[in-house]
């Protein structure tokens, strides 16, 4: 933005200029048409749907209600419990730890207008509090969403890199391993992710349970897929491995546009590996990085697949739970308002990507 | 330590590295192609055996059965070709559109290119379950049949994906390459396919790679533009509804066939377009 802005006014447009800029429109043409004859409906009726209570495969009215889908998607709170008191005015101790009982949650939760359920407790300052939902489901799913992202973004990246660096290199073997690499990746998510699941069998038939029993982890009898500490953590685990090879391949590319003459100088300036590494590497792979980040991110944020078949409704991403508010619930309106939660986070996230590494900075 | 020494070591610590990489890319693999070979009382054993083997005998035995299977299944290879029709067709097309479009947001100056830039992005920031219903609508509207639709909706997503990427990387290739192109007389467009595609040749084949992946891989879309015309069926949604020859149960093993069966080509694909890659760089240095 900021370079066509700036040189626009300085002085009037050359005739070459003009030629560049129509150039431009028509080769821009084909894309934004294509996607515009798709999107444009699609993307239209789900905002308008977020803010409807309308019901999917249902002839049922349809009523505008504003931003209520979006209040009972995410409206949170907290409060404060008191401890239990008998009849005698003492607080109520459990007989069993010797801790303060406080009262039910539900006690102090608001019904009206909307019904909170609880989230979860937690103290501060000696105090007891609870914090209220009124969709826990979805709260946490998008705590659960967020953290899959974060972690498993970062160890691709990582990870991603590492692989494409060591195959850029040149050694014996090196067109064998560019095809291993992509192994994960090929394999459809439906397939793989079955496989997955058959891994993390909660005895051992599954691999896992065979290979931790084998190392003195657990019993062999772990429930990886059903106990709320494992779920996440297989997710990511099936995840990394699903997806590292694009991000490696990404990164292979970027790597390979740069320039090899930049290294022959720095070898020839006597620069070590290290240093050309964070001097050379880095900076004109950060384009690469930015935009395969970007894509990752975007569907890590609204993974589902892999939710939807491994985990069904055992734990959701915000994308699944989408899913089955639609085809269980079939709450369009609302599975429509969650969709456009998914739409602004993955905003928020481009945007900080864009900005951080400067995608569109000449 | 001498610097012989110094080198061996490194090498084998290279290695050792590159070994355990393989190893988690490919276990999982591995573990398919063990599961394909066996019976469904061999998958039920615990422990899980690391290459099939006999319950009683424990003696090792591979079962062809889940092999069988798949391929007296007619609609399996009726879903090898409609993927490949309609891969190739989503990752042929959005490669030209792609390029073209990125070439004016990488290389040319023009007002509102960041916009959009951005408005491509968004228009892939749904989840799929959201716009289904709606370019269902679209695709009824345009009464196309199932195979087309499916081309045309998968550009929804890999459409922005090759944009976005070529975008990034004409953007890094020195302007002075565009300049002393157009001094030369050259037009803008034949700068760009005379020197700028050839240049990005590894990148393009990469991009085009994992658009065609993702295609191939693509499930909800292709279940429900399938659901009225069967014969269209692609791969995955063969594989998701397979029912079983032998037991009712779903059947593991003949899934895990069928996926060894489906990963197979597309490796060998990758192994032909790899080596490209190294060529095509090697006859165009770059020359910064």
């Amino acid at each position: 933005m900021s370079a066509t802005a700036a040189q626009k006014p300085k002085k009037p447009e050359s005739s070459l200029a003009k030629r560049e800029s129509r150039l431009a429109y028509y080769l821009l043409t084909p894309t934004l048409l294509v996607l515009f004859l798709l999107a444009f409906y699609p993307l239209g009726t789900v905002f308008y749907n977020s803010m409807t209570n309308r019901v999917f495969a249902s002839t049922q009215e349809v009523e505008f209600v504003g931003f209520e889908n979006f209040r009972n998607l995410l409206s949170v709170t907290a409060r404060q419990l008191e401890p239990e008191v008998d009849d005698a005015g003492n607080t109520v101790m459990d007989p069993d730890t010797g801790d303060v009982q406080y009262q039910p949650a539900v006690r102090v939760l608001p019904r009206e207008p909307r019904r909170y359920r609880e989230l979860g407790q937690f103290s501060l300052f000696g105090n007891r509090y609870v914090l209220g939902a009124t969709d826990p489901e979805f709260i946490l799913s998008i705590g659960d969403s967020l953290r899959f992202t974060f972690i498993s973004v970062v160890i691709e990246t990582i990870l991603g890199l590492g692989i494409a660096m060591v195959v850029n290199s040149k050694f014996r073997g090196r067109g064998m391993m560019r095809v291993f690499m992509l192994v994960p990746w090929v394999i459809p998510t439906a397939v793989s992710s079955r496989m997955w699941e058959w891994m993390f069998s909660s005895s051992r038939v599954g691999l896992i349970n065979v290979v931790f029993q084998k190392l003195s982890l657990g019993n062999g009898q772990i429930p990886f897929l059903a106990s709320e500490t494992w779920q996440v953590p297989a997710m990511i685990i099936i995840d990394v491995w699903k997806t590292t090879p694009f991000m490696a391949l990404l990164l292979l590319a970027g790597l390979q546009i740069i320039s090899k003459d930049l290294y022959e100088a720095a070898d020839v300036d006597g620069a070590s590996k290290l240093r050309q590494f964070w001097s050379i590497t880095l900076p004109l792979l950060r384009p690469t990085i930015a935009v395969a980040l970007v894509f990752r991110t975007l569907d890590a944020v609204r993974v589902f697949d892999l939710f939807q078949i491994v985990l069904a409704q055992k734990r959701y991403s915000m994308a699944s739970y989408a899913y089955y508010e639609l085809i269980n619930g079939q709450r369009m309106g609302y599975s429509s308002a969650a969709s456009v939660i998914i739409f602004v986070v993955i905003t928020v996230f481009a945007i900080g990507y864009i900005r951080l590494l400067g995608v569109d900075s000449d | 330590m001498t610097k012989q020494t110094q080198k061996i070591i490194s090498r084998i610590l290279f290695y050792a590295v590159l070994l355990i990489v393989a190893i988690y890319l490919l276990f999982p693999f591995y573990w398919a192609l063990n599961s394909s070979f066996k019976t469904e009382n061999q998958l039920q054993m615990t422990p899980a055996t690391f290459v099939p083997r006999d319950p009683t005998t424990n003696e090792v035995a591979f079962s062809l059965n889940n092999y069988k299977g798949v391929f007296q299944n007619k609609d399996f290879g009726r879903g090898l070709i409609n993927s490949t029709i309609v891969a190739v067709s989503t990752t042929v097309l959005s490669l030209v559109v792609g390029a073209f479009a990125a070439f004016a947001l990488g290389k040319l100056r023009f007002r509102g290119r960041t916009p959009s830039l951005y408005l491509i992005l968004s228009m892939t920031m749904f989840p799929q379950v959201a716009v289904l219903t709606g370019l269902y609508a679209v695709i009824r509207q345009l009464e196309l049949p199932a195979i087309p639709s499916m081309i045309l909706s998968y550009m929804l997503f890999t459409l922005p994906f090759t944009t976005w990427v070529m975008t990034s990387f004409f953007k890094e290739l020195p302007s002075e390459l565009m300049q002393s192109a157009q001094v030369d007389g050259a037009t803008p467009f034949q700068t760009f396919y005379k020197i700028l595609l050839p240049l990005t040749l590894p990148a393009l084949v990469t991009t085009g790679l994992l658009a065609f992946i993702s295609a191939w891989n693509e499930y909800l879309f292709a279940l429900t533009f399938t659901t009225i015309e069967s014969s269209a069926r692609t791969v995955p949604v063969v594989m998701a509804l397979f029912t079983g020859q032998i037991s009712r149960q779903e059947p593991f093993g003949e899934i895990m066939a069928a996926a060894i069966l489906v990963t197979i080509p597309l490796l060998i694909l990758v192994l032909v377009f790899q080596q490209k890659i190294v060529e095509g760089l090697t006859a165009g240095a770059v020359k910064g």
